[in-house]
């Protein structure tokens, strides 16, 4: 397990999110899509606005055990929720004083995953390859990856963008906690506001072209449009060292986000590494209407994490010297 | 209590513009013009969201030192030697009303300290949020995505953003960096008031400071296509001794192609902060 050394910003009303979120999910069932208009703005986009978790308990890869089904049964989703109230939401305190309590600091009062699995059932939210498993790692993807294995805690340099409170980067990916998203839209522009680590990502729809080659940058480059229903973003640019699983700058990120109903906006999106993947993969998120609002999470002026992470590591090193 | 913070400012044309307050200041000549109200004849374009209010919608930045130091100052070395004339701090006339921050003694005593040791003490060095109103007037672009309900401000600085609720009543649950902002128009103004502040952030490098009972009143006014009025008052009884205000022109950035880039500033001062920590090669 992770070691999460930062405090979230908040102690969330867990229950009252976790009670929203039921509702909508019960509210959106009974309003299948294409039954009634979709919302629009007043210049006649698609209105995608609002805030939205993507808080999950659905796996992001299929696990082995559903091999070959692509969705599951009510009974099965009902069965998989209740399992995971009873293992993953409980205060343990087994094995005081080791390491493993430690990394348990934070139990489920601090974390905010959800309880629910996707409004689809689907078994993963990988969806291609219909196997529902990132695909293998090309020759040079899998020595990247046995380089970042390798790294330990000599600097922050070989600890994870997020750790070192930089960005949780793209694609917009379900995680332990802050998992709300805010869409605003004006004329030319959407844009997405990330409560993890705060960032507000600006989407021109303009058609203008991406910027030079030379700019590379943590969230590449965005440019958006819309395909019927669908806001279509494609986002190149990106920094080498933004690395999503082992991605590199070659990173051709596609996304696309659809108001499926009043309570769900779907949103998938492709990975196009040839440089780190042997092939193309895509994931599905449903991401969930909420009445939360996006609180400021400030990380890296908090990240006593980092300073702690690094003087342990020293002493550690101290001590093995001294024997 | 809650002292009232509404200005009545009197803007008359080319004239001096004279605040009739308790804690009135005469401005001085040249000061930045007092705003708070659109030229005669100038009528800003509406929202696309058809709800009569001016559209603030754009990239906007200052164009001034207030960065350096929002009083009044001649250029002066800059604190790294080696970066000679591309680092040295540029002059500047300031941007607050009467060139004075009324601190309270110990205050400004701090304030002193706070100069002196700006490299150790100031928030920006080490790419910490920086608070409003400074996240304005950093020398870095800022957007401004304008809906009824909502107004983002999102900074190329640090990634720093924050949401301008507007009409809105609720509090913030927790102090922060970039405050908590309620919004609501005064015709074709957007007034801000902003609380909740943390008190770890300042106004400048020149180490003018506030405290976490900071309340700042923000106008933002559209004077032109592409010029918005600032006008600031700062409030905060635990380190000043009366109310004052700031104010600055914000310009447009018109270039075609202008958007905001990314500033994340965090992997610029890991070395700075952390350096100590890592592991000696042997």
């Amino acid at each position: 397990m992770a070691i999460f050394e930062k405090r979230p910003s908040r102690a969330l009303a867990s229950a009252v999110v976790l009670a929203a979120l039921a509702t909508a999910t019960i509210a959106g069932q009974s309003r299948p899509s294409g039954t009634r208009a979709m919302p629009r703005t007043p210049w006649g986009d698609p209105d995608l606005q609002g805030v939205w978790s993507i808080a999950t308990i659905t796996p992001f890869e299929r696990p082995g055990a559903l091999a070959g089904k692509q969705v599951l049964t009510e009974e099965e989703a009902a069965e998989l929720e209740k399992t995971n109230l009873t293992t993953n939401n409980q205060d343990r305190r087994d094995g005081a004083g080791t390491d493993a309590d430690v990394a348990r600091a934070y139990n489920d009062f601090w974390w905010d995953r959800g309880t629910k699995v996707a409004s689809t059932r689907q078994t993963s939210l990988v969806v291609d390859p219909p196997d529902g498993r990132v695909p293998g790692l090309t020759p040079e993807g899998q020595q990247r990856a046995a380089a970042r294995a390798a790294r330990g805690y000599d600097s922050w340099e070989d600890r994870s963008l997020w750790e070192r409170c930089i960005t949780r980067g793209l694609p917009m990916i379900p995680g332990p906690y802050n998992n709300n998203y805010q869409i605003l839209q004006t004329p030319g522009y959407v844009v997405i506001l990330h409560e993890m680590i705060h960032d507000a990502r600006i989407i021109p729809l303009g058609g203008q072209p991406h910027v030079g080659q030379n700019i590379r940058q943590w969230f590449g480059d965005s440019r958006g449009r819309w395909e019927g229903e669908t806001l279509v973003v494609d986002t190149t640019n990106f920094s080498e060292k933004a690395n999503y699983r082992g991605s590199t700058d070659r990173l051709h990120l596609i996304e696309r986000f659809t108001r499926v109903n009043a309570d769900t906006v779907k949103y998938e999106f492709t990975i196009d590494d040839p440089t780190t993947f042997t092939r193309k993969w895509t994931a599905s998120i449903p991401m969930s209407h909420t009445d939360e609002q996006i609180y400021e999470y400030a990380c890296h002026e908090g990240n006593y994490g980092m300073v702690n992470l690094l003087s342990g590591a020293r002493v550690q090193e101290k001590a093995a010297d001294g024997k | 209590m809650r002292p009232r913070l509404r200005l009545a400012i009197v803007a008359a044309g080319a004239a001096i513009g004279l605040a009739v307050l308790s804690f009135a200041v005469m401005p001085t000549a040249g000061q930045a013009p007092a705003g708070g109200q659109a030229p005669a004849g100038y009528k800003a374009s509406r929202s696309p969201f058809k709800d009569g209010k001016p559209d603030l919608n754009g990239i906007w930045q200052a164009n001034n030192t207030a960065n350096w130091d929002i009083q009044g100052h001649a250029a002066r070395q800059g604190p790294i030697l080696e970066l000679g004339a591309a680092f040295s701090v540029p002059a500047g006339l300031g941007v607050v009303e009467g060139d004075e921050i009324p601190y309270q003694p110990w205050a400004a005593a701090k304030k002193k300290e706070n100069a002196a040791n700006w490299l150790k003490l100031d928030p920006e060095i080490k790419c910490y949020m920086p608070g409003v109103p400074r996240a304005t007037y950093m020398p870095y672009p800022f957007q401004i995505v304008q809906t009824p309900t909502h107004v983002l401000m999102a900074y190329e600085f640090a990634s720093a953003s924050r949401t301008i609720y507007m009409n809105s009543k609720d509090e913030s649950p927790a102090d922060t960096w970039m405050g908590w902002s309620r919004g609501r128009w005064e015709g074709d103004t957007l007034v801000v008031e902003v609380n909740a502040f943390n008190g770890e952030t300042w106004f400048d490098r020149a180490g003018n400071f506030h405290s976490d009972a900071l309340r700042v009143v923000e106008r933002f006014t559209p004077v032109s296509r592409d010029v918005l009025q600032y006008d600031v008052t700062i409030e905060d009884p635990k380190v000043f001794t009366r109310p004052w205000k700031m104010s600055m022109p914000l310009y447009r950035r018109i270039e075609k192609n202008a958007q905001l880039l990314e500033y994340k500033c965090v992997e610029f001062v890991e070395e700075l902060m952390y350096g100590h920590l890592r592991k000696k090669t042997k």
